[in-house]
């Protein structure tokens, strides 16, 4: 979680914030180059979660797409009762259940060819190791624990795995989840700790 | 785990941990692409709207329905074509410049000729003559 400016919890509040609502404002009054600026600034950290979400780099492309494209017809009615931050996890976590919702039920020819050849791969994202201080086996170990990991959220029902992704990869507090799911806390919470078993049950098969 | 323990005092916890300290790379000119795509949907002003005399008027096209209808109907055909991906439309003064990737192994320029083909005939259906010229340009390779 190194790859965007401002990615803390509440990531609304400081400077960042205030720059974000600004570059909003100046967008929603038809600078382009403000809106674009939300692009650059933001792009990396919506592509996180849509890659976390769908599971797939393509398929995470076209949601940031979207996302982006329904940002910007959105622009006029965002009433900053949410940081900007919020309001965008909010578009491109609609973006992506959008996606994930339409896919067909069949298996598409590429996975189809990969299991047949009993060749999986890696999820995309996996190309730099998450400890780099750990020894080369140690290195590898991870790499193999953090692949498992994002599997088995790829397995989970949208109504985990969405949750958990914005809790537990994005480290978004549980307000800040909450407001992005636009359900309660207690109902977040509930939701989460299903989660985490399920996740954990899908771990513990796969050690 | 017994029952009601709680999952992030499990060990294995860490391994989420772990995983939330990975980066996911955003893919190199991700965000150009995206970019081009809302000045797409924008409107760049850059091109003139598609004009064509008919009787009793003139059809004025402009860029915005251009590029959601060419970036909805790429995306269809991509999919059916397979191992194509559009990844940006825009419309530019030389025509419809699309932007894809292709997958390692497939033979970029049948997919990207019969994409090209496939979008120009659905244009032409929608638009009639006004419809402007389809440029396919193959920028990354994915897979493999």
């Amino acid at each position: 979680m190194t790859d965007t400016a401002d990615t803390a919890g509440a990531a609304g509040t400081g400077p960042a914030g205030t720059a974000d609502a600004t570059l909003v404002a100046r967008a929603a009054r038809g600078e382009a180059a403000a809106f674009d600026g939300l692009v650059r600034r933001h792009t990396p950290r919506m592509y996180r979660v849509a890659l976390r979400i769908t599971g797939t780099a393509a398929e995470a492309e076209d949601v940031v797409q979207e996302a982006w494209l329904s940002a910007w017809r959105g622009l006029a009615d965002f009433r900053g009762e949410s940081a900007v931050s919020t309001w965008l996890y909010r578009v491109v976590t609609n973006a992506a259940l959008g996606h994930v919702r339409k896919r067909r039920p069949t298996v598409s020819l590429d996975a189809a060819l990969l299991a047949g050849t009993g060749e999986s791969g890696p999820l995309p994202g996996l190309g730099v190791l998450a400890d780099p201080h750990a020894n080369p086996e140690g290195q590898v170990v991870r790499a193999e624990q953090v692949d498992a990991v994002l599997r088995a959220i790829a397995e989970l029902d949208v109504s985990q795995r969405v949750p958990l992704v914005l809790r537990e990869l994005e480290e978004l507090s549980y307000e800040e989840v909450a407001e992005v799911l636009e359900v309660s806390v207690p109902a977040l919470r509930s939701r989460l700790h299903r989660a985490r078993v399920a996740l954990l049950a899908k771990l513990k098969e796969r050690s | 785990m017994s029952a009601g323990a709680d999952p992030l005092d499990d060990p294995r916890w860490e391994w989420v941990r772990a995983a939330a300290r990975t980066p996911a790379p955003t893919p190199p000119g991700l965000v150009e692409r995206v970019l081009r795509s809302v000045r797409g949907v924008r409107g760049t002003l850059l091109t003139e709207p598609l004009e064509l005399e008919q009787d009793g008027g003139r059809l004025r096209v402009g860029e915005r329905a251009v590029v959601v209808l060419a970036r909805r109907r790429g995306a269809e055909l991509a999919g059916e074509i397979g191992g194509v991906h559009v990844a940006a439309v825009a419309l530019e003064p030389g025509g419809l410049d699309v932007l894809v990737t292709v997958r390692y192994g497939t033979p970029a320029d049948e997919v990207a000729e019969a994409l090209r083909r496939g979008l120009r005939d659905a244009l032409v259906a929608e638009f009639g003559p006004v419809a402007p010229a389809v440029n396919v340009h193959i920028t990354d390779v994915y897979g493999g």
